[in-house]
């Protein structure tokens, strides 16, 4: 039965719920480190991205071992590396590489968990119990020598299994913490009325609990993004990352594991350090504002 | 039998190397220390990087430390395991497997028998021996005086012990070659057939005597003489313990006996030994009173020996820059008992057979091909700038360790790709279609399948580097799964004539017996490529045969073999390495000389 | 209580059960076993050698028939013979269990001793210039790789200025059992504990800031303020209370954390610990070992939350454990 009630009762609670993004986008321009670490990140990755647009890739993977060890100069901005490879090349490859693991991984595995609580927190009871069940169990895993394991058995390596293989460990934090945020919505009356207007389930979720929930995601994914680019390359460190002739931003710090190179030829691994360090930082500043966003008492805007 | 203890270190490097990578991290250290001596330090370093290229040639280290002082009363020594993992510590010679368990069992324990500089046994030792006219019979006689740790004599009967327990059905090492199989009534016992060995006799506490089935040079390299200590460690042929028992046993692992110059005081497992000085030692006084053993990470190794912390390590070749101008340590390098090859598949194993077959038609079954691959590998430059020289083109399968037996007149193929070119064209490998490849004498599209290893930062550009030279003769060449692959996943796919694999980079330590049949026989399942020929079959045969004990005789077999190989190309040796020890110039009387082992008593500190 | 301890404690038979299972199955997928190439060290060995080592250590037997096997002895508390250390797996461990326990404990109470005061600082002057410069650590921290910091300490504090040893787990010429023993053991773990502990301190200082800058303006504070209680006091005994007690509750979620940072730490600082040894049996092939640890970090998890339940339901009551 609906009742015109009901259906106010929806539209408030949407009208409630402007669009988040331009409550982000507000936060955002009134947090000027935030401000900063967006037009930062951004340029990385545009320069990152467009790379291969100015550098061969053949080319730059050619080993030339006339050249090994340059140190920067104009010919190679920051010098060669032991291969005699362009350093700054690998940069930019590298840290497209590792962003577009990091951005998948967090987004597959979000959308994984996103999916698997939504349908835990919308449907409770017997669904809820049977999907948490595995979950704690999956929670038990740990998850860093599973993966170990897994890189080692995966015969064709690539970056997409490594994707994968990440993305596998990455998704049931999440879900558990949509689940329990969703268990929290469906009491609520917008969720009720919907039902009793006889909406699909499905549509309930996508389009009712999803939107309502969409800012606590937002702002996990940010965090995750961050960590999951921080597990590529401390994979790659241990050894059991990325193919050696996928540049990564990774292979390049792992490069810090003599001593002569840490001192002596510090252009290999150095800019690559810092490089991810500023993309955390910057990643964490924006996911800091998209936070205060989602959370109308903390707001600076 | 040291040597064997090489040959493990090349393989054992290599899985190694993939761990290293991992955690040498850092130490990178050299930073500030030595602020003072800074400036003038990296003045030296550019210097020698740029003409690290000119050096190379003249590479030559001592084989001994220059300081002729006379040891110190009571010196205290610190020698660095250089691993980046812990030591597994099964510390009895006939069941370790690890390196590093080899260098701890050196200081502790060591063999019946001495050997020379070319590996052979000698009357040097704690025994001596005497073979029989037939040379099938080997007679042995422990010295005077000779006493484990715990005072009791070393017997016969103790190095009986070592015999059974590599023959016993349970015993599950890898020491159980053909060496040991030859002694007559081996094979029974090894099948539990029998309780005993029929080929070993005791005369008495002091002399036993050994038959062998067939006579073999191999024998005077070859030969097992490293005794267990019955008593102590218990008797597996009574039933007192058993074959797993005795390897996990504290005997072995927390407080082993051997009959050496220091005794073991004390273990920290995985990391640190400390030893003291044993005063029974049948050669003399020992001339240190007590040595700390420890494992020192290959990333921190060199800020180590340069704080002084360390007395004797070895150093991994792509730290020689930074350790070469270090100021209180002196270097010392020989060449490796090992070499770095291109393998190209030919055949496969026949498990029923146990023989290799080879394959007429398989992909790298043209000798032309192989032969032009080799010339189109830039060995000399991967040498020179990756490794400054402590590697060097590798030229013929006998390695140059082996004095009496490399050749020098086989001089390999230097970096030549006109020459690769040619023989190609001649072989009719042409690019038929215009793609730059050429395609195989059919006018097929040809790709070559490469395996490599990874591990160790070298690993990748050196397999990018052959895959350039390769293509740049018209050979497309790829890499396998597209990646490198650990030691493992290598392996088995070699061992297993994987079809993905066409060619594949290997390393072999060779041991100290130059007979290379073990690698390259028909029968032999290390044999990786497939190769055979009727012609190999016979000079391996010769090689080892009664007549071989001829040196003359052998060296003439081994150099046609030599040639063969250099002519057939199974395998594509690349490179030789230096093995690099630092010693801290406090140190006396060491050397790294093969045969100068007995003098390790001597080692010791000067003030 | 009990009831519940004993009913987790329950379920935690089928989970390990299955984690044994799983973790299993994967590690006999790796390419090649302990034997693969262990015998290049001897090219005299004959292939009947190397066949019947496959066979007596059951490598050759389908997976289910060595799990049974594996099974079978891991109920009696054998967990299995490790091929590349010939020891029982169960005493190879307990030595490394000792050494990782030992540095994950002292990475857990060092990381609590600067993230509690840290974050607390954060809470109450928030927006300050204290605050920022802890933030901005908190940025930092959580930004670093675990593994570039720790080469990093190692750099700086082990060899330029040399104060602490550079690797293993304690000096060997110190005589066993005594107070010099401890303290050189103390010494040894100083340098990965500290690595350790400053980057784990990001999720501790996050909660407490945010925590103690909700509950400042809830009303029981407010009340207490306008009672006139001194503002030191409303900390002390309102809002600490209230926001330091779920600290100990994530302890146990510390513990997954703790596993994963361990490798980094062992691995860089020669700690021989499991982390290193997994990583060790991981390229050797040691299934054993592999299943073992994976088992121990798993069961470690389990303890690790259900010891955090117990807690929360111990501090508040409102939380029932079903």
């Amino acid at each position: 039965m609906v009742t015109v009630n009901q259906k106010e009762l929806i539209a408030k609670e949407k009208a409630n719920n402007p669009s988040l993004l331009k409550t982000i986008w507000r936060e955002i321009r009134h947090d000027k480190l935030a401000l900063v670490s967006l037009v930062l990140l951004l340029g990385i990755i545009i320069t990152a991205y467009s790379s291969p647009l100015f550098i061969d890739q053949e080319q730059l993977q050619r080993v030339n071992f006339l050249e090994t060890w340059e140190k920067p100069s104009e010919t190679h901005l920051l010098g060669t590396d032991d291969g005699g490879r362009d350093v700054f090349g690998q940069l930019l490859l590298g840290t497209r590489n590792s962003f577009t693991i990091g951005l998948s991984v967090t987004l597959i595995a979000g959308l994984f968990g996103l999916t698997i609580g939504l349908i835990a927190g919308y449907f409770g009871g017997f669904v809820d119990n049977i999907i948490m069940r595995i979950i704690d169990f999956l929670m038990v895993l740990p998850s860093l020598m599973f993966i170990i394991v897994f890189i080692v058995i995966v015969p064709d390596y690539s970056v997409f299994t490594f994707v994968l293989m990440m993305s596998a460990f990455a998704w049931f934090g999440k879900a558990r913490l949509i689940r329990s945020k969703g268990l929290a919505e469906r009491e609520l009356d917008y969720i009720n009325a919907s039902k009793t207007l006889g909406t699909p389930s499905w549509k309930i979720m996508v389009f009712e609990m999803f939107p309502n929930l969409s800012s606590l995601v937002i702002v996990n994914m940010t965090l995750t993004l961050a960590v999951n680019i921080g597990l590529e390359t401390s994979l790659t460190f241990l050894g059991f990352g990325l193919p050696a002739s996928t540049p990564s931003l990774g292979t390049l710090i792992a490069f810090a594991t003599n001593p002569d190179i840490v001192q002596n030829k510090w252009w290999v691994w150095l800019p690559a350090s810092l490089l991810i360090l500023v993309m955390m930082l910057c990643i964490n500043y924006i996911g800091q504002a998209v936070k205060r966003a989602s959370d109308a008492r903390q707001r600076l805007a | 039998m040291k040597k064997r203890s090489l040959m493990l270190l090349a393989s054992l490097m290599l899985v190694l190397s993939v761990f290293l990578a991992a955690c040498s991290g850092d130490d990178s250290a050299d930073g500030g220390k030595d602020k003072d001596k800074g400036k003038d330090k990296g003045k030296d370093n550019e210097k020698t990087e740029e003409g690290s290229g000119d050096n190379a040639a003249e590479l030559d280290f001592p084989l001994a430390v220059s300081n002729d002082a006379e040891a110190m009363e009571d010196g205290e020594m610190t020698v660095a395991m250089v691993a980046g993992e812990p030591f597994e510590g099964t510390l009895n010679r006939n069941f370790y497997s690890g390196t590093y368990d080899a260098e701890i069992l050196s200081y502790f324990d060591e063999g019946l028998l001495d050997t020379d500089g070319d590996y052979l046994i000698t009357n040097e030792g704690a025994a001596t021996y005497e073979l029989s006219e037939d040379n099938k019979t080997l007679t042995l006689k422990i010295k005077d005086g000779v006493k484990w740790h715990d005072g009791e004599p070393v017997k016969t009967s103790d190095l009986l012990y070592s015999y059974q327990l590599l023959g016993h059905p349970d015993y599950a090492g890898n020491r159980y070659d053909f060496i040991i199989e030859n002694v007559v009534g081996m094979p029974e016992y090894h099948e539990g057939k029998t309780k005993e060995i029929s080929g070993i006799e005791i005369i008495n506490d002091q002399e036993m005597k050994f038959t062998y089935t067939e006579a073999s040079p191999s024998i005077l390299s070859g030969f097992w003489s490293y005794a267990t200590p019955r008593h102590y460690v218990g008797d597996v042929m009574t039933g007192e313990t058993t074959i797993k028992d005795l390897e996990s046993s504290d005997k072995i692992r927390v407080n082993p006996i051997g009959f050496g110059p220091y005794k073991i005081d004390k273990i920290v497992p995985g990391e640190s030994v400390l030893y003291s000085r044993n005063d029974d030692y049948w050669r003399g006084k020992p001339a240190l009173k007590s040595i700390v053993q420890k494992v020192v990470s290959p990333a921190t190794i060199v800020e180590s020996v340069k704080k002084g912390d360390i007395d004797l390590a070895t150093i991994p070749a792509d730290q020689y820059l930074t350790v070469k101008d270090v100021d209180n340590i002196e270097l010392l390098a020989q060449v490796d008992y090992a070499y770095t090859y291109i393998g190209f598949k030919q055949g496969k194993w026949d498990a029923k057979k146990k023989e290799n077959v080879t394959d007429p038609d398989a992909k790298m079954a043209s000798k032309e091909l192989r032969q032009a691959m080799w010339y189109a590998m830039d060995n000399a430059t991967i040498g020179e700038k990756l490794y400054h020289g402590l590697r060097f083109p590798g030229t013929s399968l006998i390695i140059p360790v082996f004095k009496s037996f490399h050749d020098e007149s086989v001089e390999g193929r230097m970096f030549d790709p006109e020459k690769a070119k040619q023989l190609l064209d001649d072989a009719g490998f042409e690019d038929k279609d215009g793609d730059g490849f050429r395609e195989d004498q059919n006018g097929e599209k040809l790709v070559i399948n490469f395996a490599s290893m990874s591990g160790g930062e070298t690993a990748e550009p050196i397999a990018k580097a052959y895959m350039q030279n390769w293509a740049d003769i018209g050979l497309k060449v790829e890499l396998v799964d597209g990646r490198l692959h650990d030691f493992n996943a290598f392996y088995d796919m070699v061992e297993n004539d994987d079809p993905k694999i066409d060619i594949y980079q290997g390393a072999w330590g060779t041991g100290s017996d130059p007979d290379p049949s073990g690698l390259y026989g028909r029968t032999a399942s290390f044999n990786y490529t497939r190769y055979t020929s009727e012609k190999n079959d016979e000079l391996l045969k010769a090689g080892t045969s009664e007549k071989a004990f001829d040196l003359e005789y052998r060296k003439d077999i081994y150099n046609q073999w030599q040639e063969l190989m250099y002519e057939d190309v199974p395998v594509a040796p690349t490179v030789y390495r230096y093995a690099l020890e630092a010693a801290n110039k406090r140190v006396v009387n060491y050397s790294i000389e093969p045969g100068k082992e007995s003098d390790r008593y001597k080692w010791g500190v000067a003030e | 209580m009990v009831k519940f301890i004993f009913r987790r404690l329950l379920v935690m038979i089928p989970q390990l059960f299955l984690l044994s299972l799983i973790i299993f199955v994967l590690a006999k997928q790796m390419p090649g076993d302990a034997v693969t190439g262990a015998f290049m060290g001897n090219p005299n060995v004959t292939p009947e050698q190397v066949e019947k080592i496959r066979e007596q250590y059951g490598l050759n037997d389908p997976w289910y028939v060595q799990y049974g096997a594996w099974v079978g002895k891991a109920v009696k508390g054998d967990l299995g013979q490790s091929y590349t250390h010939k020891q029982p797996v169960t005493s190879l461990l307990a030595g490394r269990v000792a050494n990782t326990i030992t540095l994950s404990l002292f990475v857990l109470i060092v990381s609590y001793a600067v993230a509690i005061p840290l974050g607390i600082l954060a809470g109450r002057w928030s927006d300050t210039w204290v605050d920022k410069l802890i933030v901005t650590y908190n940025y930092f921290s959580f930004a670093t790789p675990l593994f570039v910091f720790a080469l990093l300490m190692l750099f700086v504090f082990g060899f330029i200025l040399g104060w602490f040893p550079t690797g293993g787990s304690v000096d060997i010429r110190i005589e066993s059992g005594t107070f010099a023993q401890f303290m050189s053991k103390l010494h040894h773990l100083v340098l990965p504990g500290l690595s350790g502990a400053l980057l784990a301190t990001f999720g501790t200082i996050q909660y407490l800031r945010n925590d103690i800058i909700d509950t400042k303006l809830k009303d029981f504070v407010k009340t207490a303020r306008s009672k006139g209680v001194p503002e030191g006091k409303v900390y002390t005994r309102h809002i600490l209370r209230n926001s330091l007690l779920p600290i100990a509750a994530f302890l146990g979620y510390e513990i997954t954390g703790l596993i994963g940072g361990s490798i980094f730490l062992e691995v860089i600082f020669s700690y021989p610990g499991l982390g290193q040894l997994f990583i060790q049996s991981i390229t050797g092939r040691d299934f054993t070992v592999v299943t073992a640890i994976v088992m121990i970090s798993g069961a470690a998890v389990i303890v690790g939350t259900m010891l955090s339940d117990v807690i929360l339901s111990a501090i508040d009551p409102r939380i029932r454990i079903e």
